[in-house]
C-alpha cells in the first residue's frame, strides 16, 4: 500500500459503503446515514432524480407514438426484456437492455435488470405481505433447506420499522398466515370480488380472501408528507416514476432522506467490479469500482460493506472477489456460494367470465389485486408437493376490445364498443419454489462484459415439485372460480422460464451453520464479517410472499447491528 | 398467400408482388393514408355523441404502427389487403374507395370481415391436421400467429386500438381521466354510461 497516494485513500475512504441503490440498498443507506455513518452509495447505472428524471410520467397513451407498445425493432434487440409485462414504451428507460448486458443461459432464464438509481424500485410491483412464522419454520420442518436463522419474532419488529416509514396500505384481517403490518387504509375490493370473496371463504374453511397489501400511500402520515410524498392517486401507472411520490421506491424516499442527513454520497455510474480483502487485517476493506464511461478504475474503502446489488449481482459481485484467503469468491470456505438459488413459480393463471352484476362499475385505477394467503401444507406437510402458492385474482369489466355481437362496424358496433363489457376474473398463481443446490449462478471462465467482469452464467429450472404445484393450483383455482359462480372457466400454463417472476433469490444463503450456510443471522458473511449482505441473495427458503417487504426489514435490522457493532468497536 | 378469396380476384401478380419483403415507406402516400382514414371511418364512423376514426387521424396512426410494429411479412399482408380493397372499389364499385357511397364501403369491408372469420375458422381446423396444411406466405408464421393470417382483423384491430387510444377517441368517445384521485369498487352503472379508457 505504500505507493498509493495517502491523500486519495483519505478522500475515497468512508464509514461505509453500500454497493446497489435499489429496494435494499436505499434502506441500508437511509439507516447508516441517519445514525451518523458517511456512507457511499455505488450505482452501476445513471441517476435518476425523483420527479426530474421520470420523463413519461405525466404523458397520455396518445403522447406515446405507438400508443405504448414495442417498436419491432426494440423487440428485436430485447427478446428477454420485451417478455417483461412492464417493459413497455412509457417505461423502457427504466430497464437494463439485453444487448448491453448479456449473461449466459445454462438453462432458459429471463434475468429482467434495472439499472439505474432506484434500481427496481422504480419499476417493482409494490406488492408487501410480510412473512408468517409458518414460513420461517418451514424449511427446518420440512426439511427441504436449511433452517432460517431468525424467526418472525426477530423481523417483525423491522417489518414495523419499514412499513411506517414507506407506507403499506392494507386491511387487518388477522391472520396467522399472513400477519397484519402496520397498515394505511385498505383499498377497495369491487362488487364482483366481494360476492367471490363471500362465495369462496363459505366453501373453504381454510381459505381467506383479502385485499392486496402494497406500498401506496392511501392516506400519507407525518412521516410520508416529511418525505414529500402525497396521496396515491389510483393511475396505476407507477412504472413511470410517480409525480405523487404515491408510490414507494428508492428515489422518492429513502435516498433523498439518507441524502438531507448530510452523510450520503451517490455515485451512479460505478460499476462495482469486486470487494477488496485484506489478507493480513482478514477483513473487506473497500471496494474496486469502475466508472461505467470512462472504464477508469477507482477503489473505495471502509470499515462495513453492504452488498446489494440485487440477488444474482450479489453472486456475482462476491464470487469476483477473489484473494488468496478466498480464491472462490469472498466468504466461500463451503463452496456454496451461488447456488441454492430459488424464484417463484407465475406459470398458472385462470380466467373466467360472471353474469349479473352489470349495474355495478368502479372508478380509478387499483394499484393491487384481491389476494389469498397459502393453504397449503401450512400446518403440516399433507400435499404430495413441497410447500405451497398465494393465489392473486381481480374482476373488472370488459373495455373496448370486448368482443361484441351484431355489427362489426359502423354506428352500432361502435356504440357497443363504448360501453363496458361483462364481468370477467383474473387468476394467477405465485408459488414457492424449492432451493437446490443444482439451482445456481457462476462466473464464465471465458466470456466477459464490457468492464472486462466476467459473465455472470445461470443454471436455474423448474423441477416435479413446481409443476405439482401448479397443476394443484390451476384445479384448486378452477374449482374455487366455479363455486364463486364464475363461467367459461380456462386455465393456462405459460410454461414461462424462470427469471420472468423477478423474484430470484439466494445464493448466498443465511443459516446457522458455516458449513451449509453463507450469512448469519445478521446478514453477516460468515468468513467475512464486515461485509453485509441484505438484498435477495440472503434468502434461505422464498415464501410465498412478494418479497421485497423482507429484503427491506431484513436490511433495517442489519444496518442497525452493524452500527451498534460499529460503535462496539468489534467491525474494525 | 393466406388469405381465402374467390379465385377471381386473386391475381398472380398480386400474391407476388404482396409477398415481397418489407413495406417501403412510399406505400403510405397521401393517397393511401386517406384510403386508410376512410377505411377506419367505415369502421368507427363519426356520430352525432363523438368523433370517428378520421378525427383520430388513423391513416397516420397506421403508417407509424404499420410500419415500426409490424414484421415484414405482417407488413406484406396488410398492403395485400389494402390493394384487394382498392381493387374491388375500382373493378367491381368502378370508382376510388374514398368515393363509393358508405354502403358500398361497408358492402366491401363486411366481405372481408366475413372472409376473415371463414378463414379462421378453417385454419383452426386445418392446422391441427397439419402444421403447413393452410397455404401461407413464404415465411408468414409470425403473421398467422397474431393476426389469423387474414389482413382485415390487422386493419379493424389497428382502428380500434388507434381511435380508443387517440385523444378524441378516449376523451370523447370514452371517459379517460389520467388522475383518478381515488378508487371506488361500487359505482352504479346505467346503461349508455362509457367504458373508461385506460
Amino acid at each position: 500500500m505504500g505507493n498509493i497516494n495517502s491523500k486519495g485513500i483519505k478522500d475515497n475512504t468512508y464509514d461505509a459503503i453500500v454497493i446497489g441503490s435499489g429496494i435494499s440498498g436505499g434502506w441500508a443507506a437511509k439507516e447508516l446515514c441517519e445514525h451518523g455513518i458517511k456512507t457511499l452509495v455505488l450505482e452501476r447505472g445513471r441517476n435518476v432524480r425523483h420527479l426530474i428524471d421520470y420523463p413519461t410520467m405525466a404523458k397520455d397513451p396518445w403522447d406515446f407514438p405507438h400508443r405504448n407498445e414495442l417498436t419491432l425493432k426494440v423487440k428485436e434487440e430485447n427478446p428477454i426484456v420485451s417478455k417483461c409485462y412492464a417493459f413497455r414504451e412509457d417505461a423502457m428507460q427504466f430497464f437494463a437492455k439485453d444487448k448491453e448486458h448479456p449473461y449466459i443461459q445454462e438453462k432458459p432464464f429471463d434475468w429482467i435488470r434495472g439499472y439505474q438509481v432506484g434500481g427496481k424500485s422504480l419499476i417493482w410491483a409494490r406488492q408487501t405481505q410480510r412473512w408468517s412464522k409458518y414460513d420461517f419454520e418451514g424449511p427446518a420442518r420440512d426439511g427441504f433447506a436449511v433452517d432460517w436463522p431468525i424467526r418472525y419474532e426477530d423481523l417483525a419488529p423491522w417489518y414495523s420499522h419499514v412499513e411506517k416509514f414507506v407506507g403499506i396500505s392494507g386491511n387487518k384481517d388477522g391472520l396467522e398466515t399472513l400477519p397484519d403490518g402496520e397498515f394505511l387504509p385498505p383499498w377497495e375490493m369491487n362488487v364482483v370480488e366481494k360476492s367471490m370473496q363471500k362465495r369462496i371463504m363459505d366453501n373453504y374453511k381454510d381459505r381467506n380472501v383479502i385485499i392486496g397489501r402494497c406500498a401506496h400511500l392511501t392516506q400519507p402520515k407525518e412521516i410520508h408528507l416529511e418525505q414529500v410524498r402525497g396521496q396515491c392517486q389510483a393511475r396505476n401507472l407507477c412504472q413511470r416514476g410517480c409525480p405523487f411520490g404515491g408510490y414507494f421506491s428508492s428515489n422518492s424516499s429513502t435516498l433523498p432522506w439518507a441524502a438531507k442527513t448530510g452523510n450520503l454520497t451517490l455515485r451512479p455510474d460505478s460499476v462495482v467490479h469486486s470487494i477488496i480483502y485484506d489478507d493480513k487485517k482478514n477483513m473487506a476493506t473497500g471496494v474496486r469500482v469502475i466508472d461505467a464511461h470512462t472504464k477508469v478504475i477507482t477503489e473505495y474503502f471502509a470499515k462495513i460493506i453492504f452488498v446489494n446489488a440485487a440477488a444474482l449481482n450479489s453472486n456475482l459481485i462476491l464470487l469476483n472477489s477473489t484473494s488468496t484467503r478466498f480464491p472462490n469468491g469472498l466468504g466461500n470456505d463451503n463452496g456454496l456460494l451461488g447456488k441454492y438459488v430459488a424464484f417463484q413459480n407465475y406459470r398458472g393463471t385462470l380466467n373466467a367470465s360472471m353474469d349479473s352484476f352489470l349495474d355495478s362499475y368502479y372508478y380509478g385505477r387499483r394499484p393491487c389485486a384481491v389476494m389469498m394467503p397459502n393453504f397449503r401444507n401450512v400446518y403440516k406437510q399433507e400435499m404430495d408437493f413441497l410447500r405451497g402458492y398465494m393465489v392473486f385474482f381481480s374482476a373488472y369489466r370488459g373495455g373496448w376490445e370486448h368482443a361484441v355481437a351484431g355489427d362489426q362496424m359502423g354506428e352500432t358496433f361502435k356504440q357497443a364498443e363504448t360501453e363496458p363489457g361483462n364481468w370477467g376474473v383474473s387468476m394467477m398463481m405465485q408459488g414457492e419454489t424449492i432451493p437446490k443446490e443444482t439451482n445456481r449462478v457462476s462466473l464464465s471462465k471465458n466470456k466477459k462484459d464490457e468492464w472486462g467482469i466476467p459473465l455472470l452464467s445461470i443454471d436455474v429450472a423448474y423441477d416435479d415439485n413446481d409443476v405439482k404445484s401448479l397443476k394443484d393450483f390451476l384445479i384448486q383455482g378452477a374449482e374455487m372460480l366455479d363455486k364463486a359462480g364464475c363461467k367459461n372457466i380456462t386455465s393456462n400454463d405459460s410454461k414461462q422460464a424462470p427469471g420472468l417472476d423477478i423474484h430470484e433469490v439466494g445464493g448466498v444463503r443465511m443459516g446457522k451453520d458455516t458449513k451449509t450456510s453463507l450469512l448469519n443471522k445478521w446478514n453477516q458473511l460468515h468468513e467475512c464479517p464486515n461485509v453485509f449482505v441484505t438484498d435477495g441473495a440472503c434468502m434461505t427458503s422464498t415464501g410465498t410472499q412478494n418479497p421485497s417487504i423482507t429484503f427491506m426489514a431484513l436490511t433495517a435490522r442489519a444496518a442497525n447491528y452493524a452500527v451498534e457493532e460499529l460503535k462496539k468497536g468489534n467491525l474494525n | 398467400m393466406a388469405i381465402i378469396l374467390p379465385a377471381a380476384i386473386v391475381s398472380p401478380d398480386m400474391i407476388f408482388s404482396s409477398c415481397k419483403s418489407a413495406v417501403k415507406d412510399e406505400y403510405f402516400t397521401e393517397e393511401n393514408i386517406k384510403l386508410l382514414d376512410e377505411i377506419g371511418e367505415t369502421i368507427i364512423p363519426a356520430t352525432s355523441t363523438s368523433p370517428g376514426a378520421k378525427a383520430a387521424q388513423i391513416g397516420q396512426f397506421m403508417k407509424v404502427y404499420v410500419t415500426d410494429c409490424y414484421t415484414p411479412d405482417e407488413q406484406s399482408t396488410f398492403w395485400y389487403g389494402i390493394n384487394k380493397i382498392k381493387e374491388i372499389s375500382s373493378n367491381k364499385y368502378k370508382n376510388q374507395f374514398p368515393k363509393l357511397t358508405l354502403l358500398q364501403k361497408k358492402e366491401i369491408l363486411q366481405k372481408f370481415e366475413k372472409d376473415a372469420q371463414e378463414y379462421a375458422k378453417n385454419k383452426k381446423k386445418s392446422t391441427s391436421a397439419s402444421g403447413d396444411a393452410v397455404q401461407t406466405g413464404k415465411g408468414n408464421q409470425e403473421a398467422m400467429n397474431e393476426y389469423g393470417g387474414h389482413f382485415y382483423p390487422m386493419v379493424k384491430e389497428l382502428t380500434l386500438f388507434g381511435f380508443f387510444t387517440s385523444q378524441p377517441g378516449a376523451t370523447k368517445a370514452l371517459r379517460y381521466i389520467q388522475t383518478p384521485g381515488s378508487y371506488k369498487g361500487d359505482v352504479p352503472y346505467k346503461e349508455g354510461d362509457k367504458v373508461w379508457a385506460t
